[in-house]
This record gives C-alpha cells, structure tokens and sequence, in this order.
C-alpha cells in the first residue's frame, strides 16, 4: 500500500458533523472501535490521531458520565472480558494446631452454603485470634460433598472457605434424617479430638437440630441465634457472644460457650487465605446405635395443596386470564401452585386462601409466574420476596412487566397452551427414552 | 236452624284459638326470659300499630289500603258477629254495621285476590295463597248470614223446607272462614301474623324504637351486653329456645311478605341468606320439623327441605355432625353485613340482625368458629387495638406533621375529635387531614386521644365476640373519663354508633355526632364559608349505621346543599340505602356469593349518571373503591368540605393562639 | 371398606402432653398464647379427633398472675369440639426466672405420658429451643422436630411427616414414647373461644424451683437492629474500590419479549423454568 495519506474531504467532514446520519458508519470505518460503541479514536485527516472524548466511558450510577484512563474500561460492555480473578489468596496450613475449633455445616444439596461459609469465617476469627498460636478448624460433613466443581476445585472449595482439616462421614446411614447417628458420630469426634468449640449453622432442620442435641450430649448449654462475638478476657473461654433470644426480641450477651448455634450473616466468610482442608479420618469406628427413628424418605407432595407462602413456582392469574379451565391445566402439567390476584378472587375465579399480594399471601417462590396480572402496588409487595418473576401479559406497558426478569407480551392462552404442549413433548420424549 | 248452627260454630272456633293461644304461648315460653312491662306494652299496641307500622306498610299505598279494609274489616266483622250471631243480639244497628263491615272486608279481600295472581317473586306460596279464598269465605258468608237479621232478606227463606241444605252450605262457607280466621290465627295458618304480630308490637325486644306522642323515634343497639362475669350465664344463642321469648313471638309475627329479601344486599349478591327464610327457620326451630313446608325463594345456593331442627336442637350444626346439617349454615349467618335494610323494611318491626348477631356470639364464643380472616381479626383486637394488628402506638404516625392538640396534654376541650382505626389507613387519613383542616379553619376546640384511643369494638361485636367488644369498650370508656369534653365528633359511623348507642349500657355516655352533622352545624352557625361547587354531578351514598341505625339522612345532604351540590339521589337512597358490604365483619368473613355487593353499589352510582359519590363512612369509601373501573370518584364529604373552603381572611395563623389561650382559660 | 375398618381399630388412642408456654405478642409485648406451642396443641387436637380415646394433657411451667392466665386461657379455648379433655390444665408453680426443665422432666417422668408435643422456642426469656432437647435428654426419648402431622399411630409406633422447606415432607416412624416439637409449619392454631377457655380450671402443683443462675448473669437488653451487611470490595489499589463503588449494580430490567409468536414466549419461559429447575 502506499504511504500516501489519501483524504476524502467529504468522509472528513462526516467526521466531524455529529448530527450527519452516516456520522457514525464513517467513524466506525475511520477509526478504533473499542469495546462495541461509538468510536473514539481515528486517524484525521493529517495522520493526526483525533480523539472523541464524547464516545468514552461510561455512565456511573448517579448518571455521571464518567471516563477511565487506565485503559481498562468499566461499564457495560467490557465486564464480560474480565480475565479470571488472580489468585490472589494466601495459602496457610497450620500444622501443629494450639486448639481445634469443630464446624459442622449443613451442606445443604452437597455444597457450603452462605450460611455455613459464614460460620466458618467466624469459626477461623476464633481459631486465628491469637497469631501466635493459631486453631485449626476442622470441618465434620455428612453426606456427599458436590464442591462448586470437580477434582482439584472441589477440594478446593472447603480450602477456600476456611477449613483445616475435614473428618468427612459420607457412609448411607448418616442420610436423610439420621441425628442419633450423626450425634453418634459427632461425639466420636469430641472423644478423639477434643474440640475447644463446636460451631453449628442456627438453621431449621440443619444446625438447629444437631447442634442442640450435640450440647445437650456434651451437656453444655449452647448459645442460640449468635449474630455477634467478640473477645472477652473475662470469660471462661475468651469470648463472649450477642445472641437472639425471646423469638427475636431480645439481644443476651453471655460468655461464648463451648458449643454454639449461629446466625447467617455472624461474619465474613473467609476470601483471602486459603487452606489446607486436610483429610482426617477417625481412629476409633463410631459405635452404631438402634435407632429410634426410622426415614421412609420424602413423600411426594401435590404443589396444589403447597401453602402459598412456602410454594416454589407459583402460577399466578389474574384479570387477563380468560379461559381457567386451560390455566388450572397449565398449573398442573408445570407441577406450579396455584395463586391470584386480587381481582381473579373477588370474581370468583379463584378461592380467597390463592389470594397473592399484601391484603394475602406475601410468597416467597423461586419462580412467580404472572399471567394476566398488571401488578397493582399490594401484588407487588406480595411477591417482592420472589427470585424470578415472569409475566406474560397484553399490555407491554404495565408494572408487572418492569418487576419481571422476563416478561412475554402477546394472548396468555396462547402462550400457555404453547407452554404446556413444549413440557409435555419433553416429558414425553424422556419417557421414551427412559 | 243457622242461629243453633252459629253460635256453635263460634264458640267452638274461639275456644280452639284459645286452645291454641295456649299452645302458641308456650312455644314462646320455651326461650329465656326478657322482662316486658305488659301493660305498658298493651297500651302502646294501637299507637305502636297505627303510627309505626303503617307508617312502613305505608310505603306501598296500595297493599297499606287493602290492609286497612281487610284487616279492619275483619277486626269488627269479627267482634259484631260474636254479638250478632253468638250471643244472638240481632240489633238491625249492629247488623247494618256487621254488614258493612264485611263487605269491606270482602272489598279488601278481592284486592288480596289481585296480589295473588301473579305475585312478585319475593311472596311466599304456599297457605299464603289460599289466604285471600278464606277471607272471602268468610267475608261472604258473615255477609250473608247477616242479610236475615237486618231483615233484607225474608226470615223465612232460611227456614224453609229445602232451606237447610242452603243454611248447610252457608254454615260451611262461615266454618270455613272462622277456621281460617280464628282457629288458624293461633293454630299455624297466615292468619297467625295477626295474633303474634299485636303481641309482638306490644312486648318488643326494643321498644325504643317506636315513635312516642313527644315524636322521635329512639335510636338504639338491639345488641343486650352479654353478662361475662357469671360462668353460668349463656353466650349467645346456640338453640332455638335460647333467644328470648320476645324474639321467639317476634319471629312468629312474619307475614313472609319478603320485603327483607328485597332489600338484603346479601341476598342480591347470591349469598347465602334470605332474611325471610332465616326468620321461618327459626319459626321451624322453635316448634320443630323440617323447612320442607317453606314455600319462599331459599339461600342463594342451598335447596329447602334439607334443614330442620327443633327447640332444643343446636342451629348451627356443631363439629361432630361433621356432613350433617342442622337449621341453619353458618355461611348463612356470617354473610350478614348487618345493614339493618330487613329491619328498616320489613312491616311486623322483626329484628333479623339482633338475632343474627345473637347466634353469631355463640359460634365465636362458644365454638371459636369465626370463618376466614374473623379469628386473625379478633386476636389483632386483642393484641393490638387494631384490627389491622398494627404497632399501637403508631396510631398517630400519619398526623405527624398536623401537630394535634392531645387530650393527654389539653385535658379538656370542646370537641373530642375521634379518629377510629381509619387512622392506619392511607385512604383514610386523607379524610381525617380533609376533616382536621375544617376543624381548624372553624376555629373548633378540638383534640384527640391520640395513642390512648382503641378501637370502638364495633368489628368484634359483630363478629359475636362479646368479651373483646367489652374489654375495648371499658377501656376506651376508662380513657374517656379521665378527660372532659362536649362531644365526640368523628368521621366512622360504626364507631359514631358503638360509642352514642352501645357503650351507654357499660356505662359511657356520650354526645356524640358524625362529622357530617358537625359540619353542617358549623355551617349553619356561620363559621364555615363555601367556594360554590365546580365540579360535574355528584350522588350520596348512605352509610346504614349512619342512616338507618342514627336516623341521619339530612345532615350529609345540607353540608352537601351548602356546598353548592345538587345531589344526583340514587334509586336506593335514605333509608332504603343499599349497603356497600362492610359492615358487620362481612369483608372480614368473606362469604362468596356471585357478586360483590360494591360493585351492585358502583353500578347504583352509575346509573345515577354521578361522577363523584360522596361518602360519609371510611368503610364505604374502601369498599367502593375497591370496585374494578368504577365510573365514579369517592370521596368523603370531610374532603369535598375541605376542597371548597375559603380561609376566612382573619382565620390566618395569627388568631389560632387565640383559640388556644381561651382553651387554656377554661381549664383553669 | 373391611381393612380400613381393621387399620382403624388396630390404631389405639394414646396419652399426648402437650407443654405450653406464654408468649409475647411481636408488636406490643403483651401476653398471649405462644404461636408454636397453640400449634402443638392443634396437632394434638387433631389427633384426638383422628384417634378416638387419645387423651390431652396440657403442662405449664411457670408463676401464676393474671396476664399469665389470660394467656394460658388462650389455650383452653381451643376445646372447641365435643367431648375435649381440655377442661383443665397442669400449672407446675415455679416463681419467675426459675428453670422449667427440671419441673418439667419430672413431672413427665412421673405421668409418663406416650407422646409429648411441644413448641421448637419458647417467646419470652431465653428461648433458646434447647427444652425439647433437654427434655429429650433427660428422659431418653427420641425426638423429632419440625413437625407437620401425625399420621398414625400402631403398636407403640408412630408415622410422622416431617416439614422440610418448601411444602416438602418427609415421613418418619419413631417408637414411643416420643417428643415431637413442631415450628411454624405445623397446622395454624384454631380459634381460641372465650366460653370453653372461661370454664375451664387449672390443676396447681407445687414444685421446688431451682433458680436459673446461669440466666441471671447474662446481660438482656431489647434486640437491636442487625447491621446490614456490606458489599465489602477487596481490592488492591483505590482505583479498583472507586470503581466498584461507583459502578453500577447491574440487573435492573428483565427481558420483555414483543411481537413474539406464542410458540417463542413459550420457549423462553420453558429455558428460564429449566434454569430455575423448578420443572418436575
């Protein structure tokens, strides 16, 4: 190519009129695109490099427009070429622990929660207070442990959140609910390792449960609902703990005791070490005990009669809903519980306990399918505790449909007959090949 | 031959409706006593009947003239005929009179005959329709008989030889009417309304109610406090026999003219009530049997034939029956809105919400069975004051920025301005700043209780839960006596009435007045000024425990005059007002029907062709707005005031302390 | 209709206590029946109709004044069927702030009643929901909690359904005699009628109170409000927390599909549902 800078005066003057309608198509052809938008940069009309100030950054939150200079544009665009965070965590093994600090998480569905993440943040504020002479936290789990990938990362998981060594019981019978073994094989471990506390999820049908039995086997009394602990030279163990008592209403500080029962939110999870998450195994086999208690497994449950408030998927119709023969045939193919507006109950469509919104049921699904609702303010506050909202309505222009995370427009029946033909050719079609 | 005949065949008649005066009596008896001062009660009978109860059969002329012939007719055709016929005084004076009065008797009876051809839906069949036949029989045949005496008729035409078989017939004919006439008006037949209707003029349950020489009529709660310290005493009425005797005669006095089911707004919205049949239920209760002899359009719903019970048969099917039936649903006595429309309507002065409410206590009381919402309503009263179970001392959170003069602090003022538990609600509040705004720009001495105030108890009440309405009432009533003041104002008709009418019984007794009466007072007294009205045209809707219960159909309308409206009346207006569907717990109760009875109420406005209701009642205003794409706008009359003020010039700021200080003065 | 018949008589009725405590209204403080404990007591109350001969006791540890008996009535009232043993109830008198446990234990102990029922927490005080499991301790009996019915009862064993979140459940067999707490996800409490609750007496024992010692040391004030957590940036420079700071929290707005067929609505629901795994 020659070196010659050849100008077209016509394509420079584009360039430089804003309002022309090709503006845009002849910077874009002149010049660097970055990250997709408006160009900023270009080579002028004597090799100069001209510069757009108006075509960079991006707009903060107070819909300031602001610029980045580092060449690292934040905004928009550019968030999906974030590389992968570096590992930027400290890597601590303790070896010879001054004391051991016992967590048992809830594993819930085979990976940490929030909740127990939590717990082991404060579990290693515990354990590392003293930097001379560091605890390790040791972590009992029960069941199957998924981690958030496989091999490496898996067992990097329980590292990350702060746990030294893992005494993992992974044998059928501690399954469902099993707490005479899990009690069982809990005090097998305060035999053998002597634990200085144990630290337990406060959650229902988790924690809550094993942890009490645990104190009450260790005969200590726990402290319940823990949200805060601070070091106490005072108490018998150096701590002392805030904890929720009287149904919520009340805050007792008391010295923090060997066995407690926390909060979700009671402390940082741990982000900037990682750990060795060492595997243990138990000297001693765990004695196996009759037990009492006898799981025949979850029964299967008609979402129908699932309460409101506690129901998963809810379809929800309203006003809009023409045909409720189709809608109740919907809800019962999708497995969704039932629900209504305000309107759908005063006519009589629906029965009063289906009733979604403030003057009803405040619900709290997963996924809130509204179809036909325009969402009123109460039927907006009803369902504000609910993760993903779908509307399938009309009227493109109502308030549903800027609360919902998808939001369809076009005939309700339609779509739902469309909906229920697609789930039951899925259905179907994995069937036949079952 | 007739003159043996005769005097038999009235004897005999009189001493069956004797025997069965008798019977009739002790049925009533069977209820708990309910002291009645029965002569007192026998004197006012005529006034009571020809003042008050004409004065609503009045309300349809035709059926009240063919009432005042038949129903006069036969009073004196009966009492001559004892003379003439039975004891044989065969006065051509006396006669002339018996002939004239069974004629008008017979006159009245043809207009009967008319009603019954092709009745209107709301009549009952059955016995009613052979009603005007017997009258006949025996107008015509008191008539006949009569001729001979007078002597219009040659004496020996009834002597003759083939004569018996005419005197035969004739005897039949007057047998059959005095069978009717006498023997069923205490013996079960139509005729029964007769006697137990005079009787239940004279012994009513609340005889405040009629008009006295003085003129007024009294406005009262048919509701008795329940005596809650005595472990012995009944809560409610769980049986037949457990209403007073006087409710007992009451319910025995229906005509089942269905005049009530006309009105009933339940009713109209296919719920499942029929003030009518609810009171021939109890008739069926009380002697025992089965409903299957009613001859009446039935619950919305629910088919005849398939209740009965008996005096000492519980009503309400309890728990253990678990799909059997008893007298009564349930559903039926909880779609009450208590509007008192049947009350107001109906012409033998029956109280069908009293014993609605009455049945009511014991389902609360006794079976803790208060359907739907109802439980979660009376545990928030118990526990917060409120029904809504807000934090109490929020109270006055929406107030914070008017700076109300406080009872606590002023300890006596003018007026008590009452707020109720509107006072939670967003809707509400703006009336209660509409109204706080008038106040003070008529320079009214005024404070509130502010957090002190509870609710009135009116929900609980009529919910049937007697032991929290008392516990809110003695309280409130405690609260009130520590402060001195003229009168409560407020803006709650329910709570205008609970605190006026029912809280006098616990021992409060107050002055009280709607705001509505307030404002058109103001208004009259000249310290109110008026911006005239600009707006498009607007109806009243009466609140019922404004008009019906309190009697105040013209205050709202005179504020409304004053403003510079023409009120657009609907064809349901005064003292015939349809209610909106909140009161009596029945939002709470939620009982469904086929329609919502504020959406008949809209439709009413619509057809009025108004572009704004004016309500008076913050019940009335969330029920009527609450209706899907209503046509109209509601709005309080408190707010309509409000708008259309003109700020007196001198009425500014600087004068308000002047307000103040005199306040100050009378305290001291 | 002839096995059902069978089943029927081979479940027999069995003696529930039921252990109830006085709450605390959330709003205003005032007494009243506890929400988990009147559940525990529906629970029983439907056993009862379910199990004819099964018999109710109820038990109270605790001082007796008045705002406490208007609240232990709130109990009573319950007895609103025909022919419910709730006329009256045991109050095991200790004075206030003593420890219910032992009073409790031994009492039961002493009664030994099949089936105890109980509330997880109690609304006053501590309530700390350690009494069941102490309880359980004490007397060596299996416990079960979170309870939403009771299905049956054969030969000294009973099937349970445990609530699990979400309206799931999962059905237990648990030998007698047994504790079962139950949570807000038992059956709602019915009504509490005035007449029955007006009737109905207390059964008074003296107990010796031992003083909760422990209790008395610790510090009670009224909870405060839980600080909200952060979104705590970790960051190396003050560049990188500026712009975490002020960076906008993305997902406002969802996705409105126009001008779609039917068939294409439906897909997207269908992908969104599969995400959410909500499709059984």
């Amino acid at each position: 190519m020659s070196e010659i800078i050849r100008r077209d005066p016509r394509r420079e003057w584009i360039a430089r009129n804003r309002l022309h309608p090709d503006h845009a198509s002849v910077l874009a052809a002149l010049g660097v695109n970055r990250g997709g938008a408006a160009v900023s940069e270009w080579l002028g009309p004597h090799g100069v490099v001209r510069k757009n100030p108006h075509a960079i950054g991006f707009i903060g939150p107070n819909d300031v427009k602001r610029i980045d200079r580092s060449g690292f544009q934040q905004g928009g665009q550019s968030a999906a070429t974030t590389p992968v965070a570096q590992d930027s965590r400290r890597t601590v093994t303790i070896d010879q622990p001054a004391f051991l600090v016992a967590v048992v998480p809830d594993l819930t569905g085979g990976r940490l929660s929030a909740h127990d993440k939590d717990l082991l943040g404060l579990a290693r504020r515990v354990a590392d207070a003293d930097a001379d002479q560091p605890g390790a936290v040791v972590a009992i789990l029960f069941g199957e442990h998924k981690g958030e990938g496989d091999g490496e990362l898996k067992e990097q998981a329980l590292g990350d959140a702060g746990i030294d060594r893992v005494v993992h019981l992974n044998d059928e019978f501690y399954a469902g609910f099993a707490p005479e073994a899990r009690l069982a094989a809990l005090s097998a471990v305060e035999r053998e390792m002597m634990p200085r506390f144990w630290l337990l999820p406060d959650s229902p049908l988790g924690g809550a449960d094993l942890g009490r039995r645990l104190a009450l086997r260790l005969g200590e009394r726990a402290a319940t609902g823990v949200w805060q602990v601070e070091a106490d030279n005072e108490a018998s163990l150096g701590w002392r703990c805030t904890a929720r008592g009287g149904a919520g209403s009340l805050d007792i500080q008391r010295p923090l005791p060997r066995v407690a029962l926390a909060l979700a939110e009671c402390a940082e999870p741990v982000d900037e070490t990682r750990h060795a998450a060492e595997q243990l195994t138990l000297a001693a086999s765990i004695p196996t005990t009759l037990s009492r208690i006898e799981d025949l497994g979850q029964v299967a449950v008609d979402p129908a009669g699932v309460a409101l408030a506690e129901a998963e998927f809810i379809l929800s119709g309203g006003n809009g809903v023409k045909e409720w023969g189709a809608f109740h045939h919907a809800a019962k193919v999708l497995g969704a519980t039932e629900g209504a507006s305000r309107v759908a109950v005063d006519d009589g469509f629906m029965a009063r306990d289906r009733q979604v919104g403030a003057t009803g049921t405040w619900v709290t699904a997963r996924v809130y399918m509204a179809v036909g609702i325009s969402g009123a303010i109460q039927h907006l506050q009803g369902i504000q505790r609910c993760d993903k909202v779908v509307a399938i309505n009309l009227d493109p222009g109502c308030d549903i449909i800027k609360r919902a995370d998808l939001a369809v427009i076009g005939d309700s029946t339609q779509i739902l007959a469309a909906l229920v033909t697609m789930v039951e050719q899925q259905r179907g079609g994995q069937r036949d090949a079952a | 031959m007739l003159e043996t005949l005769l005097p038999i065949l009235i004897f005999t008649a009189l001493a069956l409706a004797a025997i069965g005066a008798v019977r009739r009596i002790r049925l009533w008896r069977q209820g708990r006593p309910s002291p009645v001062n029965l002569f007192k009660g026998l004197a006012a009978l005529p006034r009571r009947y020809l003042v008050d109860l004409h004065h609503v059969i009045g309300r349809d002329k035709m059926i009240s003239n063919t009432h005042v012939a038949t129903a006069g007719g036969f009073v004196a055709a009966a009492v001559l005929m004892i003379l003439v016929h039975g004891l044989g005084i065969a006065n051509p004076l006396l006669g002339g009179l018996l002939l004239l009065a069974s004629a008008s008797m017979f006159v009245g009876s043809l207009f009967v005959a008319r009603r019954r051809i092709n009745p209107p839906k709301r009549l009952s069949k059955g016995p009613w329709m052979r009603l005007p036949k017997s009258l006949m029989a025996f107008s015509i045949g008191v008539f006949l008989i009569t001729l001979p005496t007078v002597g219009l008729l040659p004496e020996g035409l009834l002597e003759g030889g083939g004569s018996w078989l005419l005197a035969l017939v004739l005897a039949g004919v007057v047998a059959w009417g005095l069978g009717e006439m006498f023997f069923g008006m205490t013996w079960g037949g139509p005729m029964k309304h007769a006697f137990a209707g005079a009787l239940h003029l004279a012994f009513h349950r609340r005889a405040e109610r009629f008009s006295t020489k003085k003129g007024g009529v009294g406005r009262s709660t048919g509701l008795k406090a329940l005596n809650l310290e005595d472990e012995a005493a009944p809560l409610g009425v769980e049986k037949p026999a457990d209403f007073t005797w006087n409710q007992l005669l009451g319910f025995d006095a229906c005509v089942q003219c269905g005049r009530c089911e006309a009105v009933c707004p339940a009713f109209a919205a296919g719920q499942p009530l029929n003030p009518k049949k609810l009171i021939q239920d109890m008739v069926v209760g009380m002697a025992g049997g089965s409903d299957a002899a009613y001859a009446g359009s039935p619950y919305p719903g629910k088919p005849v034939g398939e209740h009965a019970g008996a005096p000492h048969a519980p009503i309400v099917a309890p728990v253990v029956m678990k799909e059997g039936k008893a007298l009564v649903d349930a559903d039926t006595l909880w779609s009450c809105t208590t509007c008192r429309a049947c009350v107001e309507e109906c012409p033998m002065m029956i109280e069908h919400v009293d014993a609605i409410v009455d049945m009511r206590r014991h389902l609360t009381l006794e079976r803790g069975k208060t359907p739907n919402k109802g439980a979660e309503v009376l545990d928030n009263l118990i526990a917060t004051d409120n029904p809504g179970g807000f934090d109490p001392s929020s109270r006055l959170n929406w107030a914070a920025d008017l700076n109300l003069p406080l009872m606590a602090v002023l300890k006596q003022v003018d007026v008590l301005l009452w707020l109720g538990d509107g006072a939670f609600d967003m809707r509400n509040q703006r009336t209660l700043r509409a109204l706080v705004k008038v106040l003070r720009a008529a320079e009214v001495d005024f404070a509130v209780l502010g957090t002190e105030e509870r609710d009135s108890g009116d929900v609980a009440r009529r919910l049937g839960d007697e032991a929290t309405f008392q516990s809110l009432a003695k309280r409130n009533i405690a609260t009130l006596a520590k402060y001195r003041f003229l009168q409560i104002v407020t803006c709650d008709p329910h709570s205008f009435h609970v605190l006026g009418n029912e809280y006098g019984e616990l021992g409060g007794v107050y002055d009280v007045r709607h705001h509505s009466t307030f404002i058109a007072e103001l208004f009259d007294a000249g310290r109110l000024t008026f911006t005239p009205w600009k707006g498009g045209r607007v109806t009243y809707h009466d609140p019922c425990y404004l008009g019906r219960y309190n009697g105040e159909y013209e205050a709202p309308r005179n504020v409304l005059k004053a403003l510079g409206i023409e009120v657009k009346e609907m064809e349901r207006s005064g003292f015939r007002s349809r209610c909106c569907g909140g009161g009596g717990g029945a939002p709470i109760t939620d009982i469904p029907g086929e329609r919502r009875i504020p959406d008949m109420r809209m439709n009413d406005v619509k057809e009025s062709g108004a572009e704004v209701v004016a309500v008076g009642c913050p019940q009335c205003t969330a029920m009527l707005e609450g209706v899907v794409d209503a046509s109209a706008e509601v709005r309080d009359i408190a707010e309509l005031v409000a708008d259309a003020l003109v700020e007196s010039p001198a009425a500014d700021t600087s004068r308000r302390p002047t307000a103040t200080t005199m306040a100050e003065e009378v305290i001291v | 209709m002839q096995p059902d018949l069978h089943q029927k008589q081979q479940q027999q009725g069995i003696d529930v206590a039921v252990l109830v405590s006085i709450g605390r209204h959330p709003t205003t403080g005032r007494a009243r029946r506890a929400e988990q404990d009147a559940r525990g007591l529906e629970l029983a109350l439907a056993m009862e109709a379910e199990l004819p001969g099964t018999r109710i006791s109820m038990l109270h540890a605790g001082s007796q004044d008045d705002s406490s008996e208007a609240a232990l009535r709130g109990y009573l009232g319950m007895a609103t069927g025909v022919g419910m043993g709730l006329e009256s109830m045991t109050l095991l008198e200790q004075p206030e702030g003593s420890d219910a446990i032992p009073a409790l234990a031994k009492h039961l102990a002493a009664t030994s009643p099949q089936l105890v029922i109980t509330g997880a927490r109690a609304e006053r005080g501590e309530g700390s929901g350690l009494l069941p499991y102490a309880l359980a301790e004490h007397l060596g009996w299996p416990l079960v909690n979170s309870l939403a019915s009771v299905e049956k009862v054969e030969n000294g064993v009973v099937t349970l359904l445990q609530a699990l979140p979400r309206g799931q459940r999962r059905r237990l067999k648990v030998r007698l005699p047994a504790i079962i707490s139950v949570d807000e996800a038992a059956p709602a409490a019915r009504q509490s009628a005035f007449g029955p609750a007006r009737r109905a007496t207390f059964e008074i024992t003296p107990t010796s109170p031992e003083a909760d010692s422990e209790l008395a040391q610790w510090h009670l004030a009224p909870a405060r409000k839980r600080p909200k957590r952060l979104k705590i940036v970790k960051a190396a420079s003050a560049r990188d927390r500026f712009k975490a700071a002020a960076s906008k929290s993305e997902g406002k707005g969802g996705q409105v599909l126009t001008d779609v067929t039917p068939e294409q609505g439906a897909e997207a629901i269908y992908k969104l549902l599969k995400e959410e795994d909500v499709l059984r």
